[in-house]
């Protein structure tokens, strides 16, 4: 490492906040968890990575123990938790219901950020904690939505166009404008699709709430079909908040945009340092110090 | 045979195997029915040890010889002509090379990066979702078992030709398409869920491969310096802890299948041979394994490969110059029933072996109880050089480890293969219709996009991704040149390409070789890396045939005179030998993995045109070389001058380059390979959805060879008008050439020269080329 670059992240590591402390949970087959952290210790956050047994095992030895109520974040990052050999983010939801049901209730009536990406997406649904429209009843007792297998039955990863359409619900994309962003997708199941009777009240409840955040959108700004919609999502949706704003999951990837030097490889007008990517991270943050 | 194999009175299935008074028939016998895959010399050999030992050999021990002395684990037909020509540069920043599971580089004052290339051939051609998938799986822990975490995936694939006839397929042989969408599927689904992302590779269609499928794996992974674990025990009364998966039946003899022919009653006799992944066992491995070196808590790791245990417990023992006890009994099983040699060279997926003094125990245990990973203590390292083997109180296996280690080496007879170029009889035509020819050579499987493969992998996942396998306007992207990758928290990087041209060594071992090294060099220096380190996956034929050993022969020296030219180190790999079946051999495919690094990840250089009216240049000079072209394939003629290079003129030609994007803003920059020039401007217009007009006139020969010409050493480069000039007078002065060829335009791609022209529409050359391998596997 050059010296340079070594003294920077000796600056880095004394402004991290200890008071902000986000928790990106991870069982076996989560892999996304250390760019998610990275993203948020690059804003000067505290972030770590826990193994859901730090919350409630008793084989986890003292200094590695660690509560939810502790931190002000959580994030359900990306992977392929338990391999999702079933239904994507149903073994995770799972456990963690059969664990942390009222811990995780709490942390959203308490109006607590939770973010899911992708698989982490998929999990949030799974808890029924999105779509979340009962803001009374954070985590719904069945899901009310599903991450449908892609239209092209296959995992797909590409560089995606999302419109932000939230117009102030959303606390993640509070440094958002009206504006188009590019995350990248990777996943093969991210088809949002609800109960076939429901599918048009759904969405009306969705637009009225303002929990509709992300879009898929073409070039010209334009929803399109595949493959600018990589999965065949109803109403090209790929993000949603609950009915508070506190929780929000999308599909595609922002912590893997989080850097300009993360989509050095596609036609762009300028370099900056970051990528569109760290918005989401930094209204979270932002979120929670006026929480505090 | 009863006489031979007798059942010893033990609560368990235990032979004793009667050697001592077996002649050669029986010697042989006794090989083939344990499965062994020995000679009758070999057999002797472990006849004479036993008879001094005073006794009769178990069948656990003779398994373990089979295994060790196996042409997979012990290159015993390999080793000497490795030796002789590529193992012998040295350069100051490699940490370690070939010794280990991998090789270990210096990547900056404080980290390495770390690689590893093999062949999972058989398995594939078996079973090729399972082949697939565990061959990323066994790569994976060839590097995190040094200490490093994985950070890109490499696969490099070979089949037969898509549009082979079902009714053409000889007996016992799968469809190439059924084939390829299984290794691409087993690697999706493996590598997907472990989290590193597959970044390069290539997928290459030849007849050679009709019977025999190539499935090449790499890996690259980065560390700290002073984490680097070595594969050996560290001292005498340490423990070995056995960590991962169960071990079970499946991977029984997968080294000894891998070192012999494929035959048409494989699948049914060898299919137990094929291990079983499961990524979901693998992800929190790594991450235990990581976690307790990044702890500090054992002194050595070994992966459990080829062999199992049999292999990995001796070598770590021996390499640290101590023996070792073993208590089978410890072993977690998936079967109770299973025999101790079965345990023994089990080739179950997902375990690693390390290495920890006896106070940090229960420490490392913790951990892996953490990750909820079974792992157990199975057995101890002792002063006295001998591996002891216990199972229900029983010792079943007790020889010194040098001998289990000492496998032969042959020097084994070649002849070589040198095709003669006649010049005057073999000159190549032109096309009759130029059209249709470039038509042809765009949507030939081996040239056309490789889209439907790259995006089933993830190859963005780990968020340290700089340049994609597809470059370029979104969902239009084009071929990058390779990799590059961010390991660390600096702004350096690491490129990634891997390169061969089958149908060029088919024709030419040496100078097939040689180009794919000039290939590789090219790829790393189009994305603006210096070029670092390589390392090679040799798949050949039955090295007992001396044919195809002289093709390995060739290959090998071709590799040794480049590298050891351009000063390249060779800092790990693997030989698959016995690609062969009766029907046929693979073409010699000595596949190249290159490593270069990037500076500055900001100066990387992309392979799509950037913007209208911006200048493109050819760099290097062209030639009538035809041999493994893709022209010549189209156009039905043959050739056997395979392109030429040399090293010292691809050193001069690189260092110029790099040189050049330092002294001018390179926007965008592309090797000439497959194809030829037509094919590199069509690609590089294809990523952003721009034409080109080119000039041929300035370029020395008739028009098909400007065209189509596959010779070595080119790169094409886009740059402003107003660094034209000095852009070429630059690379003149270098001792290179370099022509002007013309503009990015807005839509149309037309290539002219004196009395020619050919004009097409980039979208329709981007159709071509995108449905190239697509109208095959579907999408």
């Amino acid at each position: 490492m050059q010296k340079g670059e070594m003294q920077k992240e000796e600056i880095q590591e004394s402004r991290i906040q200890e008071d902000i402390k986000i928790a990106v949970l991870r069982i076996e087959g989560t892999n996304c968890e250390d760019e998610t952290v990275r993203a948020f210790r690059e804003l000067g956050v505290f972030a770590e990575a826990i193994h859901l047994k730090q919350l409630y095992s008793d084989m986890i030895r003292d200094d590695e123990k660690r509560r939810l109520a502790d931190y002000s974040g959580i994030v359900f990052p990306g992977g392929f938790s338990a391999g999702d050999y079933v239904r994507a983010g149903a073994i995770f939801s799972a456990r963690v219901k059969s664990v942390l049901r009222k811990d995780l209730e709490d942390f959203i009536m308490n109006d607590y950020p939770i973010l899911g990406i992708c698989n982490g997406f998929q999990i949030l649904v799974e808890l029924g904690a999105l779509p979340g429209f009962d803001e009374d009843r954070p985590l719904a007792e069945t899901p009310e939505m599903v991450l449908a297998i892609n239209n092209s039955n296959r995992f797909e990863c590409r560089q995606s166009l999302l419109k932000h359409e939230n117009k102030g619900k959303c606390i993640f994309t509070k440094n958002l404008g009206e504006q188009i962003v590019m995350f990248p997708v990777a996943h093969a199941e991210g088809k949002v699709t609800f109960p076939a009777s429901a599918e048009k009240a759904y969405l009306e409840r969705l637009i009225d709430n303002d929990q509709m955040v992300f879009r898929y959108v073409n070039e010209d700004g334009e929803y399109a079909g595949y493959p600018w919609n990589p999965n065949g999502s109803v109403y090209n949706i790929a993000g949603i908040c609950n009915v508070k704003g506190n929780v929000f999951g999308l599909m595609p990837h922002p912590e893997r945009a989080f850097f300009a030097w993360n989509h050095l490889d596609y036609p762009r007008n300028e370099i900056d340092d970051y990528g569109e990517g760290r918005l989401i991270f930094q209204s979270m943050i932002d979120y929670i110090r006026k929480l505090k | 045979m009863a006489e031979i194999f007798k059942k010893v009175d033990a609560p368990f299935s235990l032979y004793e195997v009667d050697i001592l008074a077996a002649d050669d028939e029986s010697l042989q016998k006794i090989s083939d029915e344990l499965g062994l895959a020995l000679n009758v010399d070999e057999m002797k050999r472990i006849k004479e040890y036993f008879r001094a030992k005073g006794r009769n050999p178990y069948d656990i021990e003779l398994q373990a010889l089979g295994q060790a002395w196996s042409e997979h684990c012990c290159y015993k037909s390999s080793k000497y002509y490795l030796k002789q020509f590529i193992f012998n540069l040295e350069t100051d920043y490699v940490i370690s090379a070939i010794k280990e599971d991998a090789g270990v580089v210096e990547f900056d004052e404080e980290h390495a990066y770390v690689v590893a290339f093999e062949s999972h051939n058989h398995p594939s051609a078996i079973e090729p979702y399972g082949g697939a998938a565990t061959g990323i799986g066994g790569i994976l822990r060839d590097v995190v078992c040094m200490g490093a975490q994985p950070i890109a995936l490499i696969d490099p694939l070979f089949f037969g030709m898509p549009e082979t006839k079902h009714s053409d397929l000889p007996k016992g042989t799968k469809h190439p398409l059924y084939l390829l969408s299984g290794v691409v599927a087993g690697i999706r689904d493996y590598g997907n869920r472990v989290g590193i992302p597959t970044v390069s590779g290539m997928i290459f269609f030849a007849d050679g491969f009709l019977t025999n499928c190539i499935v090449n794996v790499g890996c690259i992974g980065i560390a700290k310096k002073n984490n680097i674990v070595p594969s050996r025990a560290g001292g005498e009364g340490e423990y070995f802890v056995l960590a991962g998966g169960l071990t079970g039946r499946d991977g029984i003899h997968g080294v000894t299948f891998a070192s012999a022919e494929l035959k048409e009653t494989s699948e049914e006799e060898s299919r137990g041979a094929v291990q079983l992944g499961n990524p979901i066992m693998k992800e929190p491995l790594m991450h235990a394994c990581l976690e307790i070196v990044e702890k500090k808590l054992i002194t050595g790791m070994k992966d459990l490969g080829g062999g199992g245990l049999s292999c990995a417990v001796g070598e770590m023992a021996l390499a640290a110059g101590y023996g070792a006890k073993v208590e089978l009994d410890n072993v977690p099983l998936k079967e109770a029933d299973m025999a101790p040699w079965e345990i023994w060279v089990s080739e179950s997926q997902e375990r690693m072996l390390v290495t920890v003094k006896p106070e940090l125990v229960d420490d490392v245990l913790y951990v892996f109880d953490k990750w909820d990973v079974p792992a157990n203590v199975i057995g101890v390292t002792k002063a006295e050089k001998t591996l002891e083997v216990y199972f229900r109180g029983f010792k079943v296996y007790d020889m010194e480890i040098e001998f289990v280690t000492s496998g032969p080496e042959y020097c084994r007879t070649y002849v070589s293969r040198k095709p003669e170029v006649k010049a005057d009889t073999e000159r190549i035509k032109p096309p009759s219709d130029y059209f249709e020819a470039f038509k042809m050579i765009l949507q030939h499987p081996n040239v056309a996009s490789k889209e439907w493969a790259i995006r089933q992998y993830d190859h963005q996942v780990r968020g340290s991704t700089i340049l994609r396998p597809l470059q370029g306007r979104i969902n239009f992207e084009t071929h990058g040149d390779a990799a590059v990758i961010k390991p660390t928290e600096s702004n350096k990087g690491i490129a990634i390409t891997a390169d061969v041209n089958p149908w060029m060594t088919s024709i030419d071992p040496y100078w097939g070789t040689a180009s794919a090294f000039d290939e590789m060099i090219r790829n790393l220096v189009a994305v603006n890396s210096i070029p670092h380190s390589f390392v090679d996956c040799l798949n050949f034929g039955n090295p007992e045939k001396p044919e195809r050993m002289g093709e390995f022969v060739e290959s090998v020296k071709a590799l040794g005179w480049m590298a050891s030219a351009l000063k390249l180190p060779c800092v790990s790999g693997n030989v698959s030998f016995y690609n062969e079946t009766p029907y046929s051999a693979v073409p010699p495919t000595p596949t190249l993995m290159g490593i270069g690094l990037v500076e500055n990840i900001r100066r990387a250089i992309t392979s799509y045109f950037k913007s209208k009216g911006n200048a493109i240049v050819l760099v290097g000079e062209t030639k009538p070389e035809f041999g493994g072209s893709v022209y010549a394939a189209v156009t039905n003629q043959k050739s056997s001058l395979v392109p030429r290079t040399d090293p010292e003129r691809l050193k001069t030609y690189a260092n110029a380059m790099l040189e050049s994007f330092r002294e001018f803003e390179v926007l965008t920059c592309h090797d000439v390979s497959e194809g030829g020039l037509a094919v590199a401007i069509a690609e590089m217009g294809i990523g952003a959805s721009l034409g080109a007009e080119i000039d041929l006139s300035g370029i020395e020969g008739e028009v098909f060879v400007k065209l189509f010409s596959e010779s070595n050493t080119r790169w094409i480069v886009e740059i402003r008008q107003s660094d034209l000039e000095d852009y070429i007078a630059f690379m003149l002065s270098k001792g290179c050439k370099a022509h002007e060829l013309g503009v990015v335009s807005k839509r149309e791609l037309s290539f002219n020269d004196r009395d020619f022209n050919l004009e097409i529409d980039i979208e329709k050359v981007e159709k071509l080329w995108r449905d190239g391998l697509v109208r095959f596997t579907g999408w």
